[in-house]
């Protein structure tokens, strides 16, 4: 059986773990990446693209708002849902990358429980089984 | 230098609970206390993040070699001997974001965040031509915590304000 896969986006690895290990605990197979150009990258070495993206705002390289942009330009990824987990937390950040193509926005400090909680609203219940 | 109201160190109190309550004390049986007064100011692990736009400054927090060992630890989920250099200054940077971008939160926008930096092995830091807006003096684990809000007196032109 296929399991359904997420990609982790943040240049703190320490971040990453925390994310990852919320997301492999509903099932998810998970990569990270520590920018948004490599997860790019990452993106267009794999036949199927990951049904869920967590991305930070602040990357060097590519911040999380122009991967999101990329992403939602490039029809291949048209399905991916696409989850904001930052720091910025004023309205007009948050407003931008909606419009930018987010669906979903966590403001760091979070707890796991926040983010199963986006998560089971976007559908994407517990265990990786889309709801 | 603004006209607005500044962060005190109450907010700085009320964000460093939710760090600690999300990310190092999740269980709440190592929360940040109180400093006594005279308790030393930490310098040898100095983490900041950068704000610049309409507030301009820094947001700073400061640990012990073994209190940033622990955040390490904490944060990565290994055992304190397993912490490297490389995982102190991940986790503690990661720590200046956090803060830092709450702090960021009340102050005048627009303004853009920093990437961290971190300095280990620090004897002290300086930072010239600020004004400390506000301060939070901590323990956790008894080692000594610090996180300082700085605002800078100084214009884009580089021409004290103040």
């Amino acid at each position: 059986m296929t399991r359904v896969r997420a990609m982790v986006i943040d240049d703190s690895r320490a971040m990453r773990l925390i994310l990852s290990r919320i997301v492999s605990q509903l099932g998810f197979e998970v990569t990270e990446a520590g920018n948004g150009r490599e997860a790019l990258d990452k993106l267009a070495a794999v036949a199927e693209a990951p049904s869920l993206a967590l991305i930070d705002w602040n990357m060097p390289e590519m911040n999380g708002l122009e991967f999101v942009t990329a992403v939602r330009a490039d029809p291949r990824y048209r399905g991916m849902t696409l989850m904001m987990v930052t720091t910025e937390s004023e309205q007009g950040q948050i407003v931008r990358a909606l419009a930018a193509g987010a669906h979903e926005y966590v403001i760091k400090p979070f707890t796991p429980d926040a983010i199963v909680e986006k998560l089971a609203l976007l559908g994407l219940a517990p265990n990786g089984a889309a709801a | 230098m603004t006209d607005h109201p500044n962060p005190t160190e109450d907010d700085l109190q009320m964000i460093a609970e939710q760090v600690w309550s999300s990310f190092l004390d999740p269980a709440g049986i190592y929360p940040l206390l109180p400093a006594l007064p005279g308790d030393p100011v930490p310098s040898d692990v100095s983490a900041a993040v950068s704000v610049t736009g309409a507030w301009q400054g820094h947001v700073v927090i400061n640990l012990t070699e073994t209190a940033s060992r622990h955040a390490a630890a904490a944060l990565l989920g290994i055992e304190l001997g397993e912490v490297t250099v490389a995982d102190i200054t991940d986790a503690v940077g990661e720590l200046a974001n956090i803060i830092g971008g709450n702090v960021k939160s009340l102050l005048p926008q627009p303004s853009v965040l920093s990437l961290p930096q971190v300095v280990t092995n620090a004897a002290s830091t300086y930072w010239p031509a600020v004004v400390e807006v506000c301060q939070l003096t901590g323990v956790w684990i008894d080692e000594p915590v610090n996180v300082s809000v700085l605002e800078s007196n100084v214009d884009y032109a580089g021409v004290s304000s103040s």
